[in-house]
Parts: structure tokens; C-alpha cells; sequence
């Protein structure tokens, strides 16, 4: 009987020490050799939180620069609150789903039943001084732009970033996106780069560049100055007294130069790092792989119109058969669905909807030199590189995160918003997450990753 | 057989001998590594190798039931700890053997061979690619098992099994108002399969002091191709406009194949009259895991994308050695190891099922009350310290760690009252 005993409560001895726990419990927050303790965000529409071809307040909130300080925050919680300037409600307006007769189609913020321009939105934006915003974004915004290299820039930039705002009527300027902030009243201009310098930033991401390509190719191809800017949105020429010839003739839209670009990406970084920032370079994606491009194939076109041959105007305007290596904007589509557009060679896709092969070859090719100058201008001074251009490679060929299905297919493909160009919500966490691997490759920090799944991708009707 | 159905409606678990198998068929067994194709001193031979069950005297009754308690966490780089929350289950196993002439018997099995269910929280970060899954299994074998030979004995058991899979996880998609669908799949078939085995006492010698005995088999437990014919698919969550995709309720199909297993092994015996035995078994399983080289769903709607999941497993060894020390012939002391061949490649490795190449220890105690009753013990314990792994199909990579703790009870009934009388009759050989 004795044995008995013995045994069993050898047995339960055993038992009850192996009932251990399998918990992951050694996680220790780690900055690394970074400072996320003033975290700043420089750059575009995609910096900004834009989606659905509008800026509002849901997305904002959801912005990669917002996601990125909230891990921030779990390695580094006495970090400054990261600030953004929100655009209420529908803010901008933008572009939803709606479930039509068993079709799902897109209604824009101007169309009948679209989610139009908040009431607010006129009034929106502080412009507020230097150090006041975290996330320094502005859409539309290209480099160039941003810092001036001669007073021409200089009182060029101004007129493009500033805005003017009359009480009870509302901001008026020619990019609404930067409202938020100041930038002074001539001759006491400020800069984007004067906002940059007294940010005060001890980690910074910079995002910039996307548009020194992306106007040119989502224009089909088009450089345009000041002058036929302004000439399109009047509809007649402007006389040369009141827009004197060196800013009428500034190119407002186009490839940016690539020694021009390279030396304000210069001045951007100087700026952040000679005040002791560290910080993550982001390269441009290849534009010609969005949505905005790649839907309308020649062989969706000509289902859409019922012909064998789809005729553009190229770049020359010169009217041809579309090869498979010319491409034609989303844009076109109501064009193409009303007006008939490329059904036959005496009513093309307009020149403007078409990035012909040879404009394709042009914005590729000053993708991979402006990302060149991005990548050696960020060694130049020891800031790591989230290489976005390569990571969008990998929609291309499409993937998957945690069980979700990812490509570039519009609406389908789960990732990039209804305008076509930009991430929805959940393309957006993935953004984030890229630059947080390359940060905690490059500073040894261990932030965990975004949650890709939380998010809402496309919202269906 | 519906009684059999209700009484064995639980929930399995199971995360040893690599996949989804549960080798627990007797206590007696599991004490000493799950090795006991050659010594089929119980019922539970109708599992281990049906070649054996000729040896066994009257009527033997092995029934028994064990407590699986999984533990599994996770760790992601979203989330520093996740854990399973799969809940213990409680297969159990009968087995009955009945001499029913000199060199002959027949007997009735009942067990589940396979099985697995994992759960995590509705919410959790892999929730597109599973919220929670389970495969039940029940098999049902009669057998036959004959003596050949003084000391060659062959047996086999025909299989019939009936599975229930349920399979639950989330789709993303949004509306304004939800954040993400859901799937539920419900599948149930069955299929036949056989049980064979051969079984020799191959040597025997009576020395001065000790009795030495050797045994040696052989088995093969043919694959179950599970037919998953009417299955149901339930989406639910899903915005209007998607509706037509992924309707509320629809018919799918499946196949799920579990695999054959190859058994062979050995054991010998020490036992010095009247004192107590010593007994050493080894036996090795190939498990043909490779016919688990895809899940695939076949969905009655064409417009529902089918779902197709690459598995890619390979064919996996267990070695399994144990030992057993029994006083007087009343009071056993068993342990045993086993060294388990996942046949989950890296890269392939699922958050429900994460497993990794290890090496599972057991523990068993038994007591024989009478010479009718006698009981035994088991415990097994299946752990990993810290795996990375990923599922690239779905892009999902973690780290995992295991504890598996096994608990079985089991008994064993003897009668064998004619036997004993025709004992004294002179052997045919």
C-alpha cells in the first residue's frame, strides 16, 4: 500500500510542476539609438492622411505619421503629443461607394449624393506658427516647393503655400491643404523649411518627392507654367502686369530637375539633423504601378467601347492606336463611358488622360534618379531609408498580411483608397509599418508593428 | 451507434506524435512513450497492431479516457503575447477482445485517432486566417486476430470513420457599420480503412534467474479519406453589395485525408519469478503525412472565390522507447520518451497548429486490483521552448511557444474463467 502512495504522489508532484505558464512575458520596451521624444512628419498627401481624393477627419486620425507616434508612444510614453491639424467631419469631401441597381459605383464629393466639402472646411486651418503641428503633411506639396534655392523660389513657394484668410468668407490660396500653417505675410515670409528648423524635431520622417513625379504623370505627361495654370483655370491669358514673366513662367507642374530636387532634399535634411534629429527617408513609389494607371488596359477599354482598337492622343497629340505600354488615367473614364472617348481614331482619349509609352519611360526613369538623391542624400547623413518604391513592388505581384489579400487592383485590391493614388486606412497601417521596420532595422528600437487588420480597407456599400 | 456518437461528443485536441493524431489508445501504452506495437498485453492491440490481439486469453475490456490540457502563446510583432484559447478536451478509447476459438479472436474498437481544436479570441490578429477550428474523428474497428503460429500471430481490423470539421474565421471585408464578414464551415463524411499488424514472441529462454522474452511487430493503419460532401458555409457581417459573393448560407465541399501510419518494434522482458519484470520496448511510426498536401474548399456559389490552402506536410518518423518495471506482477512504474518528426515544414506553419520537431516524455503507473481489474496512469507532457515560424500563403509569422500536459486514467477487464479451465487441456501444437 505504501507503494501505492508513493506512486501517486510521485505522479502528482510531477503533475503540478508541469503546469507551467507558455506566456510571452520578456517584452522590454527599447528606443534603440533613436529619440522619439518629438516626433515631426514632413511631407505630401500621403503625410497628410489624404484618401478618396479628399482630406477628412476619420482617415487623419488614421494617418501613417498618427499610427507610427502611437507605437512611438508604447516604447517611448513621455513623448510629446503628436498634433495634427483635423479637418472635421467630411473635411475636404471625398469619394465613397454606393450600391446602384446591383453595380457598385463610385460617387465623388461633387456628384449628386456625394459626401461634399464640410461646412467647416473653408474655415479650416490655423495657420499656425512653427512648432504648433507635429504632422507637417501637405497635399499636393511637391519638394521643390518646400525650399527655396533663390528669392524667385522664394516669393513662388510663398504664393503657392500661403494662403489668404477673409473673416466670413473663408482661406483662399492656391493649395488649400497648407492652411494649417503660417507662412507669414511679405516681406516676413516663412518657409516650409523655417517650420521644419523650428519644429524642434528629435526624430523626423520625411516623405517628400512623390508629387515632383506623380503631377507630371497624373496630367498625362504635362509640364505646365504658372501662366497656363492660371490661363486654364480662367480660360484666357494673363496679362504679363499682373503676373510678372519669371513667375509666369515657372514650372508649376512637371518632372522636377534632378539637381534642384537633390539640393533642397539636402537643405530638408541639414535641417533636421543639424539640430540633432534622427530620422527615416521614404523613396517614391513607382507611379506608374498605382491604380491610376493600370486599371483602364487597352482590353478593358475596348470591352467598355466595343471596338478592337483603342486611339489616343499621345504626348504630341499626335492620334494612334494604345499599345499596351501606353497608359490611360482612371480619369478618363466618364470621358470614355459618355463621350465614347477612344473608340475611333477621330475621337481619341484626350492627350491628358494618356501617359503615352514614352511619358511612362520619362516618370520611371526620374523615379529611380529622384530616389537615387533621396537614398544617397539620407546616407549622406546617417537617416535611414523605408524604400517605398521597392515595397510597392511587392503589391504588384500581390500579397498577403495576417490572412488579408493585398494588390494593386483599384477597389479590389484592398489597399490604395477610391482616388485611385492613395492607401485607405489599411494600406495606410502597412505604409506604417514598413517605415517601422526600416526604423527599428536602422536604430536597433523595437516598436511593435500596426495591427494591418484593425483598419478598414474599402468601406462597401 | 448513435449512443456511441453522443457519449464520444467531445471536443479533441491533439498536438503530439506531430499533426493532428492522438496516439493515446491505452495508459498502459502512453506510460511508456506510446511504444507498443510488440507487447499487446491488453485491448488496446486492436490499435497498436491487431496481430497481436490473438494472444489475448476470454473477454479483456480496455476502456479509458485522458484530459488533454493545451497550452499555446503567441508572439507577433504587433503583439508581444497572444495565447490560444483552445479548451481541454477528453478523447476517450474501448476497446474489447473475446477468444472466441483456440487461435482466434474477434473484437470491437472504438477510439479517436485523430483530432485537433484550436480557438483564439474572435478579435485577434490572425483572425482572417482562422478564429478557431476542430476536427473530430471517431473510428469504429472490428477486428480479427489469429494465431499463425506458436509464436506468430496476424490480425486485421476493418475502420470505419466518421469526421465533423468546423472551420471559423473572419473576411475582410468592411461597410460602414462592421468592421469584418465571418465565415463558418460545417463538414462532416466518413470514410473505411483497415488496421493490420503481425506479432511475434519471437524468443523465449528460461534462464537460472531470470525469464527473458522478446517480442517483435509489425503494423499499418491504412489512410481515411474524409469526403466532406454537404458541408454548410454561413458568411455573416457581409455588406450588401458583397452579399451576392458571399451569400448568408450556402453548400461547400471538401476532402480531408488522414494519413497511414507504419509501425514496427520490439521489445524484451526480464522477469525473475514471482519478484518482478523489466521490460524495454522501442517502436518506430511512419506517419504518410504527405496526403495532407492541401485543404482546399469548393464553394456551391461561383461566384465565391474557392479557397485552397497548401499544407505541403511530409511524412514524419516517431521513435518511442520505454520502460516498464512491475513488483510482483500487481504494481507498475513506466516512463518513457518519444522523439517526434514534425510534418509541418517551416513556412507552412499555422497559428492553430503550431508544431515543431520535439521530444515528449511520459510517465505511468499501474496496479492490478484482482485478477480481473487493473488500472493504469498515464501522463505526457509535449512542450517547445520558442519557435519562429511563419505561414507564408498568409503572411503571418510568430513566435510559439507549447506546453501540452496529457492526463489518462484507464482500466482493463479480464474474464477469463473458460480460458483457465481449458488451460489444463493439452496444447493442439
Amino acid at each position: 500500500m505504501n507503494k501505492i502512495i508513493f506512486f501517486t504522489s510521485l505522479f502528482f508532484v510531477v503533475l503540478l510542476n508541469s503546469c507551467k505558464k507558455t506566456q510571452f512575458s520578456d517584452f522590454e520596451p527599447n528606443t534603440g539609438t533613436a529619440d522619439f521624444t518629438n516626433y515631426i512628419s514632413v511631407g505630401n498627401s500621403l503625410t497628410q492622411g489624404y484618401q478618396d481624393e479628399g482630406l477628412y477627419e476619420a482617415t487623419q486620425r488614421n494617418s501613417y505619421p498618427a499610427l507610427l507616434a502611437a507605437q512611438m508612444r508604447m516604447v517611448s510614453p513621455s513623448m510629446k503629443t503628436f498634433v495634427q491639424p483635423l479637418a472635421q467631419g467630411n473635411g475636404s469631401g471625398y469619394r465613397h461607394l454606393k450600391y446602384i441597381n446591383g453595380k457598385i459605383e463610385v460617387v465623388s464629393a461633387s456628384d449628386p449624393g456625394g459626401y461634399a466639402a464640410d461646412a467647416t472646411w473653408s474655415n479650416w486651418g490655423t495657420q499656425s506658427a512653427p512648432g504648433f503641428y507635429s504632422n507637417l503633411g501637405i497635399s499636393g506639396v511637391r519638394l521643390v516647393d518646400c525650399v527655396a534655392l533663390n528669392t524667385e523660389q522664394a516669393t513662388i513657394n510663398n504664393i503657392i503655400l500661403n494662403s489668404i484668410n477673409i473673416p466670413g468668407f473663408g482661406s483662399f490660396g492656391t493649395n488649400p491643404f497648407s492652411r494649417f500653417l503660417s507662412f507669414g505675410q511679405p516681406p516676413n515670409t516663412l518657409t516650409y523649411l523655417d517650420h521644419i528648423k523650428q519644429s524642434n524635431a528629435t526624430f523626423f520622417t520625411c516623405w517628400l518627392g512623390n508629387n515632383d513625379v506623380l503631377g507630371y504623370a497624373s496630367g498625362g505627361g504635362q509640364d505646365m507654367t504658372v501662366a497656363q495654370m492660371v490661363e486654364n483655370i480662367l480660360g484666357f491669358p494673363v496679362p504679363p502686369f499682373v503676373l510678372p514673366p519669371n513667375i509666369a513662367n515657372y514650372k508649376a507642374v512637371g518632372l522636377s530637375d534632378p539637381e534642384e530636387f537633390r539640393q533642397k532634399y539636402d537643405s530638408v535634411l541639414l535641417a533636421f539633423t543639424s539640430r540633432g534629429a534622427k530620422g527615416v527617408c521614404a523613396t517614391i513609389p513607382d507611379v506608374t504601378s498605382i491604380p491610376l494607371f493600370t486599371t483602364l488596359t487597352p482590353d478593358v477599354i475596348k470591352e467598355k467601347l466595343g471596338v478592337a482598337e483603342v486611339w489616343i492622343q499621345d504626348g504630341n497629340s499626335n492620334v494612334r492606336a494604345m499599345t499596351n505600354d501606353d497608359m490611360v488615367l482612371l480619369n478618363a473614364i466618364t470621358n470614355i463611358e459618355e463621350n465614347k472617348h477612344g473608340n475611333s481614331a477621330g475621337n481619341p482619349i484626350l492627350h491628358t488622360q494618356v501617359l503615352d509609352y514614352s511619358e511612362v519611360a520619362a516618370a520611371k526613369n526620374h523615379t529611380i534618379i529622384l530616389n537615387n538623391h533621396i537614398k544617397n542624400t539620407a546616407k549622406k547623413y546617417n537617416v535611414a531609408v523605408a524604400d517605398m518604391y521597392e515595397y510597392m513592388k511587392t503589391f504588384e505581384k500581390g500579397m498577403k498580411v495576417d490572412g488579408i489579400e493585398f494588390s494593386v487592383k483599384y477597389i479590389e485590391g484592398g489597399a490604395f483608397s477610391l482616388d485611385a493614388v492613395h492607401p485607405n486606412q489599411r494600406g495606410y497601417a502597412l505604409v506604417a509599418n514598413e517605415f517601422i521596420r526600416t526604423i527599428n532595422q536602422f536604430y536597433g528600437s523595437n516598436l511593435p508593428l500596426v495591427e494591418t487588420g484593425k483598419y478598414k480597407g474599402i468601406i462597401f456599400p | 451507434m448513435k449512443i456511441l456518437t453522443i457519449l464520444f461528443s467531445f471536443s479533441f485536441y491533439s498536438v503530439f506524435a506531430g499533426g493532428f493524431q492522438i496516439n493515446m489508445q491505452s495508459h498502459k501504452a502512453t506510460g511508456m512513450g506510446g511504444a507498443f506495437s510488440s507487447i499487446c498485453s491488453d485491448a488496446s492491440s486492436l490499435f497498436y497492431n491487431p496481430g497481436g490481439m490473438a494472444n489475448l486469453k476470454g473477454h479483456q475490456f480496455t476502456l479509458g479516457g485522458t484530459l488533454i490540457s493545451p497550452a499555446v502563446s503567441l508572439r507577433t510583432k504587433v503583439y508581444s503575447n497572444i495565447d490560444q484559447t483552445s479548451k481541454n478536451s477528453t478523447p476517450i478509447h474501448f476497446y474489447y477482445s473475446y477468444r472466441l476459438k483456440e487461435k482466434l479472436n474477434v473484437g470491437f474498437g472504438v477510439n479517436n485517432q485523430f483530432g485537433s481544436s484550436s480557438s483564439f479570441e474572435d478579435t485577434w490578429q490572425g483572425r482572417y486566417i482562422v478564429q478557431n477550428i476542430s476536427l473530430k474523428t471517431f473510428m469504429f474497428q472490428p477486428t480479427v486476430s489469429y494465431l499463425l503460429h506458436e509464436k506468430i500471430s496476424v490480425g486485421a481490423g476493418f475502420v470505419y470513420t466518421n469526421g465533423i470539421f468546423t472551420y471559423n474565421k473572419a473576411i475582410p471585408v468592411s461597410s460602414a457599420t462592421t468592421d469584418y464578414g465571418t465565415a463558418r464551415l460545417k463538414g462532416s463524411g466518413n470514410s473505411v480503412g483497415f488496421n493490420i499488424g503481425v506479432h511475434s514472441n519471437v524468443y523465449e529462454k528460461q534462464g537460472e534467474k531470470w525469464n527473458t522474452k522478446v517480442g517483435v511487430a509489425a503494423s499499418y493503419r491504412s489512410s481515411l479519406n474524409l469526403k466532406l460532401k454537404k458541408g454548410t458555409v454561413e458568411f455573416a457581417d457581409i455588406p450588401v453589395s458583397l452579399q451576392d459573393k458571399f451569400p448568408a448560407s450556402q453548400k461547400f465541399t471538401s476532402e480531408l485525408t488522414l494519413p497511414a501510419v507504419f509501425t514496427t518494434g520490439f521489445n524484451i522482458k526480464f522477469t525473475d519469478a514471482d519478484k518482478y519484470s523489466i521490460q524495454f520496448v522501442y517502436d518506430f511510426n511512419y506517419t504518410f503525412w504527405s496526403v495532407y498536401d492541401t485543404l482546399a474548399f469548393d464553394f456551391e456559389n461561383e461566384l465565391t472565390p474557392d479557397s485552397k490552402t497548401a499544407k505541403e506536410w511530409k511524412n514524419s518518423p516517431t521513435h518511442r522507447v520505454g520502460i516498464d518495471f512491475t513488483w510482483k506482477e500487481k504494481y507498475s512504474l513506466r516512463a518513457g520518451v518519444y522523439a517526434d518528426q514534425t510534418p509541418i515544414q517551416n513556412g507552412f506553419v499555422s497559428p492553430e497548429l503550431p508544431d515543431n520537431s520535439h521530444v515528449g516524455v511520459t510517465l505511468g503507473a499501474g496496479i492490478k486490483i484482482n485478477e480481473t481489474l487493473s488500472a493504469d496512469f498515464s501522463f505526457l507532457r509535449s512542450s517547445f521552448e520558442r519557435m519562429n515560424a511563419s505561414l507564408d500563403a498568409e503572411g503571418f509569422t510568430a513566435d510559439y511557444r507549447r506546453i501540452v500536459n496529457v492526463f489518462g486514467l484507464g482500466i482493463n477487464i479480464k474474464l477469463d474463467k473458460n480460458e483457465k479451465k481449458k488451460e489444463s487441456a493439452p496444447s493442439i501444437d
